[in-house]
């Protein structure tokens, strides 16, 4: 029996993205769809090692922050950890990766190095398609 | 809830979406089917979330009792064979047997966009393009008590697409699987 399959594109590297990105995520794997994150441009740092340190904010959106505290939202290792156990596939953009710089032993665990096709291949049969 | 047996239960409090599902999720999978499972939880969004995660994973939600600000949330878990039997249609042929009923000019619908179609089809097939099905309905009412043949690359639009000519009234729809992907059969251009 197919299961649904959901397919998204990240490409901005705020905190709120990286938030937006993994709640989706982790609720679509948890509700046993297929799921898979295509990471690009800025969004590179949501699965960085040091995406606690790279991942902010933007001006005005500050007090995001304290609210995060006060409603007990999970960290984004911690959403990245349910990702990965859940089986969500996560795919790092190559020409990002080469523009920037970065290479595979910056991200977390679990992540792929792709292409645009790499990505398209789920996408195409996805049910669901998000772009944060 | 004391005329429930729970078997399991969960303390989701104090955790905010989408926590309380993923715990949910991972406490059902390590649970039998018949058995129920109590979540915990004070995120007010769990109420609407668990009710749609049970309806799309086919397990039952019994119900949500609230007390104090903390909210029980009750969930049966479902057998293998009825987790998700509703979402599907029923009826299905595989390729090998449309492919040996080719002869006998079956009605063939192909839903897939009109560039997949056009780089190859089943001789004979009709493009209706799955995003078209529902305003070109008119055309097919000819054929509502034909047996009608749904084909698209690995089965999931035609099954949304047999699911919704069913609703409509078709009598005789199936679902052609696994699709064009595997088919070996001929192809017209």
């Amino acid at each position: 029996m197919s299961k649904r399959k959901v397919a998204i594109i990240a490409s901005g590297g705020g905190l709120d993205s990286a938030y937006k990105v993994l709640n989706i995520a982790t609720a679509a794997a948890a509700t046993e769809a297929e799921v898979a994150i295509f990471f690009t441009f800025e969004a590179l740092a949501i699965i960085h090692k040091d995406a606690a340190t790279m991942l902010t904010m933007g001006p005005g959106k500050e007090h995001y922050v304290e609210g995060f505290k006060r409603a007990n939202v999970p960290s984004i290792s911690e959403l990245l950890e349910v990702a990965r156990e859940t089986g969500v596939k996560m795919i790092a953009c190559q020409m990002t990766m080469d523009v920037t710089g970065m290479t595979k032993e910056m991200f977390v665990d679990g992540v792929e190095v792709g292409g645009a096709v790499t990505f398209l291949d789920f996408a195409y049969d996805a049910d669901v398609t998000v772009t944060f | 809830m004391s005329t429930q047996h729970v078997d399991k239960s969960i303390d989701c409090k104090g955790l905010s979406c989408p926590m309380p599902i993923v715990r949910t999720k991972k406490a059902v999978d390590e649970m039998q089917p018949g058995q129920v499972l109590e979540v915990l939880a004070t995120d007010p969004g769990s109420v609407a979330d668990m009710k749609s995660w049970a309806d799309r994973t086919g397990h039952q939600f019994v119900g949500t009792e609230e007390e104090g600000g903390t909210f029980k949330h009750y969930i049966r878990k479902a057998d293998a064979n009825e987790v998700k039997a509703e979402q599907k249609h029923p009826h299905t042929i595989s390729n090998e047997d449309l492919q040996a009923k080719l002869g006998t000019t079956p009605v063939i619908l192909d839903v897939r966009e009109p560039m997949e179609y056009h780089f190859g089809h089943i001789p004979g097939a009709q493009l209706v393009a799955f995003g078209q099905l529902e305003e070109r309905l008119a055309e097919l009412a000819d054929l509502k008590d034909q047996e009608i043949h749904i084909v698209c690359r690995t089965g999931n639009r035609s099954d949304m697409a047999c699911q919704l000519l069913a609703e409509k009234g078709f009598s005789h729809v199936k679902n052609v699987v696994p699709g064009m992907s595997q088919w070996t059969g001929p192809v017209e251009k």
